[in-house]
């Protein structure tokens, strides 16, 4: 890795200059100042280039190939073509599971996530006592370590925990949470939306972004404030709740650190991720060939659904500067 | 070598935020500059897991071999158990393995992939005698004939029982005659509805393991093909279920977990909620200061006499340019003199017979109270050998995935023991 870092470090200051000058300048050359200048700008990207081809660009294309092959880490890795793949797709039962786990995961804790982010955005935007108080309690969560919070929530959700206890005021016999496998990925969705105040921040200051004029327009034509705020407030924020979702999405296809935490999957792998899946094979099985795979295919559902989001994106998201 | 390269590659890791041309130098350095090398001083570099007394036992034993000679030196690394496989893992794939690793169940993971090296012929050269210095557990770590690692930490699952709840409820002590009845007659005396339980369970392989082998089972059999499915395993496994979900002598799942967050047995027995637990002796530091009376006794019996037990062994791995200076260290290491220092930190039993034999083992200076030592002496006569495989993680990734639910929730060990099966026969090749 150490070699074709430094090549394509050198490639890239060896091609700059004439790339620089046959498509920016159709003029004869660089002056003596902007041949500086892109030299300077060479070494001040620099840090960033070489982070990314050394530890991003190159371990990518490295796992590229490392999923075509079984690898356990120690020996020479021996070429298999497309055998992960099919084996995860058509014969890795758990792989199915650990897919449509995090799919229950992802679409039921984004959404949830994002409409508890809006709704409580929206009542800190609100002229209420205590305000700035709030407002930085429903953002504490958010500043938590992951660990301690799953430390936390471990005796939150216990069978006769305090969630439970809650329930029971209400005359709910709740579930044993991460002990009961059909319980046990709401129970991770619970986690996820206590940490909802990280997209309410956001969303807040879009609020106030929202041009005063607006809302006075508004009452004089007579809105009420449910109407004020699908009709104003909603439409010019939806950018931000875009970019929540698609952050969000890409955030829970990825989750790790609380299953790892809280339940290592279990129980009966009901709570098996993907990438604690990958983890486990990789980093306990020594296949890393197949965990290589597993993390292409998730990078393909997560490219899936990104893609998706875009694409419905223009029917609802309203861009202010867009109109005209 | 190792520590010399490994501080010249952590400064070149620094420097890259501020250095690019640091990184470059760093890395491409890698093969040539061995430090240590030649005929002068060797600096062996050494991994062990563990916390706060296993880092104080490692280093002082370090210490006397360092003060026994002085070609020697050994840089000892300690890392946090949970991320040991993975980082002596990334350090072997890096070329950078340590000279000397502590490995336990997962030994035939590096074995089988020839990542350490057969020790026989170095066993021969040093004239040990590994049964006559260890025991029935001195070839432990073998895979295909040939011993990998030698044994450094050995003792059996042993039976901890608090003295005071056993002396209320007047039930006579555990001991090694006790059948499985006995076991649960007991546990049911001991139990308290709600509050206070016989026994604090069998789940962890270690433990249901030891009941299918007083079965008369095995997990894997002789020819190397898995045998989870056996009426023995099925009727062990069913009966260390039944002790929470039946007899309700144990706590379930439900019940542990609204005792605390990251509740088990080991604590559950100091805080007095279980009368009995099955672990290693490792529970024994966190039970000096308590205010019950406790003791220790031998693994009770089924049909037969059987015990697991745990430990660790020191390997060499095969990047190390030194082996013979790193199987001297290894020699001197699990030699009595050594081996003392585990005792001396209440680290575990030492795995050197002489030393588990001695006054200073039975009757050591930590103890605040009289403890049964001898407890681990007498189970090595019936401790059986697991099957430790090369695909000891998968393996145990199975039968957890297949009895999460199992043990919260109970339920039928065959059905459940079936799926294993099939399993199993999918993960492991025997060996030819």
């Amino acid at each position: 890795m150490t070699a074709a870092l430094g090549e394509a470090f050198g490639a890239a200051r060896a091609t700059s200059p004439r790339r620089a000058g046959g498509r920016g300048v159709p003029r004869q050359k660089l002056s003596r100042r902007r041949r500086a200048e892109a030299r300077w700008f060479w070494v001040f990207i620099s840090p960033w280039l070489i982070g990314f081809l050394g530890f991003l660009l190159g371990p990518m294309v490295a796992s590229v190939y490392i999923s075509l092959t079984e690898w356990d880490s120690f020996t020479e890795p021996e070429f298999v073509g497309l055998d992960n793949y099919t084996r995860a797709l058509t014969q890795d039962p758990v792989f199915w599971q650990a897919l449509g786990n995090t799919f229950f995961y992802a679409l039921v804790s984004v959404p949830l996530g994002l409409v508890v982010g809006v709704w409580l955005a929206n009542l800190l935007n609100k002229k209420v006592r205590g305000r700035k108080f709030f407002r930085t309690m429903i953002y504490l969560p958010t500043l938590v370590p992951l660990v301690a919070t799953a430390m936390v929530f471990k005796m939150v959700l216990a069978p006769s925990g305090p969630l439970n206890d809650l329930l029971g005021v209400v005359g709910i016999q709740g579930p044993s949470w991460l002990l009961d496998p059909v319980w046990v990925k709401p129970a991770l969705v619970v986690l996820a939306t206590w940490g909802a105040g990280g997209a309410t921040v956001l969303l807040l200051s879009a609020m106030n972004g929202v041009p005063k004029e607006f809302y006075e327009a508004a009452e004089i034509d007579g809105a009420g404030p449910v109407r004020q705020f699908w009709s104003i407030t909603f439409p010019q924020i939806t950018p931000i709740i875009f970019f929540n979702l698609i952050m969000g999405l890409i955030g829970a296809f990825q989750i790790f650190g609380q299953v790892y935490i809280l339940t290592s999957g279990g129980p009966d792998n009901a709570s098996m991720m993907m990438v604690p899946l990958l983890f486990r094979e990789a980093f306990s099985f020594y296949h890393f060939g197949y965990a290589s795979a597993i993390a292409w295919l998730l990078f393909v559902v997560i490219i899936g659904f990104t893609a998706l989001a875009f694409r419905t994106s223009r029917s609802w998201v309203f861009y202010e500067t867009e109109v005209r | 070598m190792g520590s010399t390269r490994s501080r010249a590659r952590r400064a070149g890791a620094a420097a890259v935020a501020a250095l690019t041309v640091g990184l470059l130098a760093a890395c491409s350095s890698g093969g040539s500059t061995g430090g240590g090398g030649g005929d002068g001083k060797v600096t062996l570099k050494m991994t062990v897991w563990g916390g706060d007394v296993d880092k104080k036992a490692y280093q002082e034993r370090v210490d006397l071999f360092e003060a026994s000679q002085d070609e020697i030196s050994i840089d000892l690394q300690l890392i946090p158990g949970d991320a040991y496989e993975q980082k002596v893992q990334t350090m072997i794939a890096g070329g950078d393995g340590p000279d000397i690793l502590q490995v336990a169940e997962g030994v035939n993971v590096y074995s089988s992939k020839s990542q350490i090296i057969p020790l026989d012929d170095l066993v021969a050269d040093a004239g040990l005698d590994l049964d006559d210095r260890f025991g029935p557990v001195g070839t432990l770590y073998s895979y295909q004939d040939s011993v990998y690692a030698i044994p450094d930490r050995s003792g059996a699952m042993i039976v901890y029982y608090n003295k005071d709840l056993f002396d209320a409820a007047g039930v006579g002590y555990p001991s090694a005659d006790w059948t499985w009845q006995d076991a649960q007659t007991a546990m049911e005396k001991l139990t308290v509805p709600g509050e206070q339980w016989g026994f604090a369970g069998a789940s962890w392989w270690a433990q249901w393991w030891s009941f299918a082998y007083q079965n008369g089972a095995q997990i894997i059999d002789d020819a190397g093909r898995p045998a989870a499915d056996s009426p023995e395993v099925v009727e062990a496994l069913q009966w260390a279920n039944d002790l929470a979900h039946v007899h309700h002598v144990v706590p379930t799942a439900a019940e542990y977990a609204d005792l605390g967050p990251d509740m088990s047995g080991d604590p559950a027995f100091a805080a007095q909620k279980v009368a009995m637990n099955t672990t290693g002796f490792w529970a024994i530091n966190g039970l000096l200061d308590v205010d019950f009376e406790w003791d220790i006794a031998p693994m009770w019996q089924g049909r037969e006499q059987a015990v697991s037990a745990f430990g660790s062994g020191l390997a060499i791995s095969r990047d190390s340019k030194h082996a013979a200076q790193a199987f001297a260290a290894i020699d001197f290491l699990t030699d009595v003199e050594a081996q003392e220092v585990v005792i001396k930190y209440a680290q575990d039993v030492p795995a050197n017979l002489e030393v588990q034999q001695s006054d200073a083992f039975l009757n050591p200076g930590w103890a605040t109270r009289d403890v049964n030592m001898a407890a681990f002496g007498e189970s090595s006569a019936f401790v059986f050998r697991a099957p430790l495989i090369p695909e000891w993680n998968e393996m145990q990734a199975a039968f957890d995935d297949n009895l999460g639910t199992f043990w919260n929730e109970g339920g039928d060990a065959a059905t459940q023991l079936a799926k294993i099966q099939s399993q199993l026969e999918s993960i492991i090749k025997p060996a030819s």
